[in-house]
C-alpha cells in the first residue's frame, strides 16, 4: 500500500509543513510585536525591576534580534519561550500537554462525525424519496445551521439541568482519557462533530446515489449477493472519495470548533488556552499555540492525502 | 427606396425570463417560502429597532437581575437587568448587518478577482489559485481571532476580519463560471466586435453568472453571522453595551444553571435565522440552477 514513492511524498511533506509552521509562527510573532502598548505595562513596575524582567522574557533587544533568538530557539530546542502571565511556566510543555487533551476530544468527535455522517448518509440514499429520506435530510440543515456552541448549551441545559438527577452532573471532561469516564467526553464530542456530521451525510447522500446507479452495483445484484454486502462493500466504498476531500476541511473545522466547545465544557486543551490567552493578551503563549494550531492542519492534511491511497488503490504518489 | 421592418410585427412566442422562471420555482418550494417571510420579519424588527425597542437595550436594573419571562419583559431580563428581548432586536441589526455587510464586500472583493483570473488566465490565474489555496488550507476563525485581536474588537473591524478569512469561496465559484463562460460563442462574438475587456468582464461574462453568485452570497450570509456570533461568544467581537447574539449567548451560558431563558432566547433566534438563510439558499439554488438536479 505505501510504497517508496509513498514515503518519499511523506518526507517531503513533512519538510513542508515544518516550513509552514515556522512561517506561520514568524508572522504571529512579528504581527503581535507590532501591537502597540507594553506586554508588561498592566503590572505597574518601576525601575530596576521593570529593566530585570524585560531583560528576562528578551524584550530590551531590537526586535529584529528577538525574533532571531526565538528562531534559534525554536528550531535548535523546540523552546517557545515563557508566559508572560504565569511567569516561569515554560510554553512548550504546557501547549503539548494541551495538544494532547484537543486531539483526545477531537478524534472522539471526528468518530462521531464519520459514523453518523455515513449512517445518515447510506441510510437516506438507500431510502430515497421515502419520509426517511425527508427527515434526515431536513435534519442534516437544521444541524449545519446550529452553531456547536448552541448545540453544546441545549446538551448542558438537558443533562446538566433537566436531568440532573440521573447524570449527577458529571459529564465534565477530566484529564487523561483512560483514567476518567469515557461517557465524559460524549456531550463536547457531539456537539463539535455533528454540524459537520450533517455535511457529510449530505455528501454520502449525493454520492452514494451516484454509485448505486452503476452497472457494478446491478452486476453484484444480478450475482446474488446480500444487500448489506452491495451497500458496503461495494457501494460505499466507492461513494467514499468525495467524502473523503472535505476531510480536510473537516479536520480544520474541528480544530476551530474546539475553541468554543472547551471553553464551554471546561476542557483543559489547546483551544480554552487559545482564547484565554488573547483575552489575558498573554503574547508569547498566543504565538506558541498558533504554532501547534499550523502544525496540527499541516498534519490534518497530510493524513487525509494519505488516506485518498487506503481508500483508492488508483492513486499513487 | 429601402423598405422599413417593423420588427414588433414579427409575433414572438410568449418568453419566460430566467428570474420569472427562477420566481415561479421558488414559489412552489413552501420551506424556501416560509424562510424568506421569516426573513423578511427579522429585517423588519431590525429597522423597527432603530426608532423603538421596548425598554432601552443598554437599560440596567428595570428589573431583578436574571428575572424569568413575564408580561413586561417577553424574553426576560439579563445578568445585568437589561430587557432581554430590547437586546434580542438590536443584536438581529447586529447580525444582519455583519451578514449582509460582509457579503458585499466578498462580492467586491471576490467577484473582479474571480473575474481576471479566470478570463485573462496565465500566471495571473496561477497567482490567485495558490492564494486561494492557501486561505483555504488555514484555520478561518483562529485567523478572525487573531485579526481582531491585532486591529480591536469593533463592528468594521470584525466585518474586515471576516472578509479577509472568507473571500475565496466568491473568487473560486466567479473564477470557475468565467472559465466556462469565456469558451462560449457571445463571448467570442464580444471579442470580435471590439468590446473593451472592462465590458466584456462586468457588461456580458458577470451577468450570465449572477444566479450561482446569488446562491453563493445567500448561502455567505448565514457564514458570516455564524462566525460573528463566535466571535463575540469568544469575547472577541462587538463590546459591550451593545448585545451580540453570541455575546448573549455566552452571558447567558455563565447563568444557565438558574436562568435558562437567558441562553434559549439568543440561541434560537441565531439557530432560527441561520436555518432560514440555509434553506433559502437551498431554494435558491434550485430555483436558480435547474440543470443541477440533487
Amino acid at each position: 500500500m505505501f510504497t517508496r514513492g509513498t514515503l518519499i511524498y511523506i518526507g517531503q511533506r513533512v519538510v513542508l509543513i515544518a516550513f509552514t509552521v515556522l512561517a506561520v509562527s514568524s508572522i504571529v510573532f512579528l504581527g503581535i510585536h507590532r501591537l502597540p502598548g507594553d506586554a508588561l505595562f498592566n503590572e505597574h513596575l518601576h525601575g530596576e525591576q521593570y529593566a530585570l524582567l524585560l531583560h528576562h522574557y528578551n524584550l530590551d533587544q531590537p526586535l529584529l534580534i528577538q525574533y532571531r533568538d526565538f528562531v534559534v530557539n525554536l528550531v535548535t530546542r523546540g523552546d517557545l519561550g515563557e508566559s508572560l502571565v504565569n511567569r516561569g511556566v515554560k510554553i512548550t510543555p504546557l501547549v503539548l500537554r494541551e495538544l494532547g487533551v484537543s486531539v483526545e476530544v477531537g478524534g472522539f468527535a471526528l468518530i462521531f462525525t464519520i459514523g453518523l455522517g455515513l449512517l445518515f448518509g447510506v441510510v437516506a440514499s438507500i431510502r430515497q424519496n421515502t419520509w426517511i429520506d425527508y427527515v434526515l435530510s431536513t435534519t442534516s440543515v437544521i444541524g449545519y445551521s446550529m452553531p456547536n456552541f448552541v448545540i453544546a448549551s441545549f446538551l448542558i441545559l438537558v443533562f446538566a439541568k433537566w436531568l440532573e438527577g440521573v447524570t449527577n452532573g458529571t459529564f465534565y471532561y477530566q484529564l487523561g482519557l483512560w483514567k476518567g469516564d469515557i461517557g465524559q467526553l460524549w456531550l463536547p464530542a457531539f456537539a463539535l462533530g455533528f454540524p459537520y456530521a450533517s455535511i457529510v451525510a449530505r455528501l454520502t447522500r449525493a454520492s452514494m446515489l451516484e454509485v448505486i446507479r452503476q452497472d457494478y452495483i446491478r452486476t453484484a445484484r444480478a450475482k446474488g449477493l446480500r444487500e448489506i454486502v452491495i451497500v458496503a462493500r461495494h457501494a460505499l466504498r466507492n461513494a467514499l472519495i468525495p467524502v473523503i476531500t472535505i476531510l480536510g476541511p473537516l479536520a480544520i473545522g474541528i480544530i476551530t470548533g474546539s475553541v468554543v466547545i472547551e471553553n464551554l465544557f471546561g476542557i483543559p486543551g489547546l483551544g480554552k488556552e487559545f482564547a484565554q490567552s488573547i483575552l489575558n493578551r498573554d503574547y508569547f503563549i498566543v504565538i506558541g499555540v498558533f504554532t501547534m494550531y499550523a502544525a496540527m492542519v499541516g498534519l490534518a492534511n497530510l493524513v487525509v492525502d494519505l488516506l485518498y491511497v487506503v481508500i483508492d488503490p488508483r492513486i499513487r504518489y | 427606396m429601402a423598405v422599413a421592418v417593423r420588427v414588433d410585427a414579427v409575433s414572438q412566442p410568449d418568453q419566460a425570463s430566467l428570474w420569472s422562471d427562477a420566481w415561479r420555482r421558488l414559489r412552489r418550494n413552501r420551506l424556501a417560502l416560509a424562510a424568506a417571510i421569516y426573513l423578511l420579519l427579522l429585517v423588519a424588527v431590525a429597522i423597527l429597532a432603530l426608532f423603538y425597542t421596548p425598554y432601552r437595550m443598554s437599560a440596567t436594573g428595570i428589573a431583578p437581575d436574571y428575572a424569568s419571562p413575564s408580561f413586561a419583559h417577553l424574553l426576560g431580563v439579563d445578568n445585568l437587568g437589561r430587557d432581554q428581548l430590547s437586546r434580542l432586536m438590536i443584536g438581529a441589526q447586529i447580525s444582519l448587518v455583519v451578514g449582509v455587510g460582509t457579503q458585499l464586500l466578498v462580492l467586491a472583493v471576490g467577484v473582479p478577482i474571480g473575474l481576471i483570473a479566470g478570463y485573462y488566465r496565465g500566471w495571473i490565474d496561477s497567482v490567485v489559485t495558490f492564494v486561494i489555496n492557501v486561505f483555504y488550507g488555514v484555520p478561518d476563525l483562529l485567523v478572525a481571532l487573531i485579526l481582531v485581536f491585532l486591529l480591536g474588537p469593533s463592528l468594521a473591524n470584525i466585518i474586515i476580519a471576516i472578509v479577509v478569512t472568507r473571500w475565496m469561496d466568491m473568487a473560486r465559484l466567479v473564477r470557475g463560471q468565467t472559465l466556462a463562460l469565456r469558451e462560449r460563442e457571445f463571448v467570442e462574438a464580444g471579442r470580435a466586435s471590439g468590446a473593451k475587456p472592462l465590458k466584456m468582464l462586468f457588461g456580458h461574462i458577470m451577468p450570465n453568472a449572477l444566479g450561482p453568485i446569488i446562491v453563493q452570497a445567500t448561502f455567505g450570509v448565514p457564514s458570516a453571522i455564524l462566525f460573528e456570533a463566535f466571535l463575540s461568544f469568544l469575547g472577541a467581537g462587538v463590546q459591550q453595551p451593545t448585545p451580540s447574539w453570541g455575546s448573549m449567548a455566552k452571558d447567558g451560558v455563565d447563568a444557565i444553571q438558574f436562568a435558562p431563558h437567558m441562553v434559549l432566547a439568543p440561541a434560537i433566534a441565531l439557530s432560527l435565522t441561520l436555518m432560514a438563510f440555509n434553506f433559502l439558499g437551498d431554494g435558491l439554488r434550485d430555483a436558480l440552477d435547474p440543470r443541477q438536479k440533487r
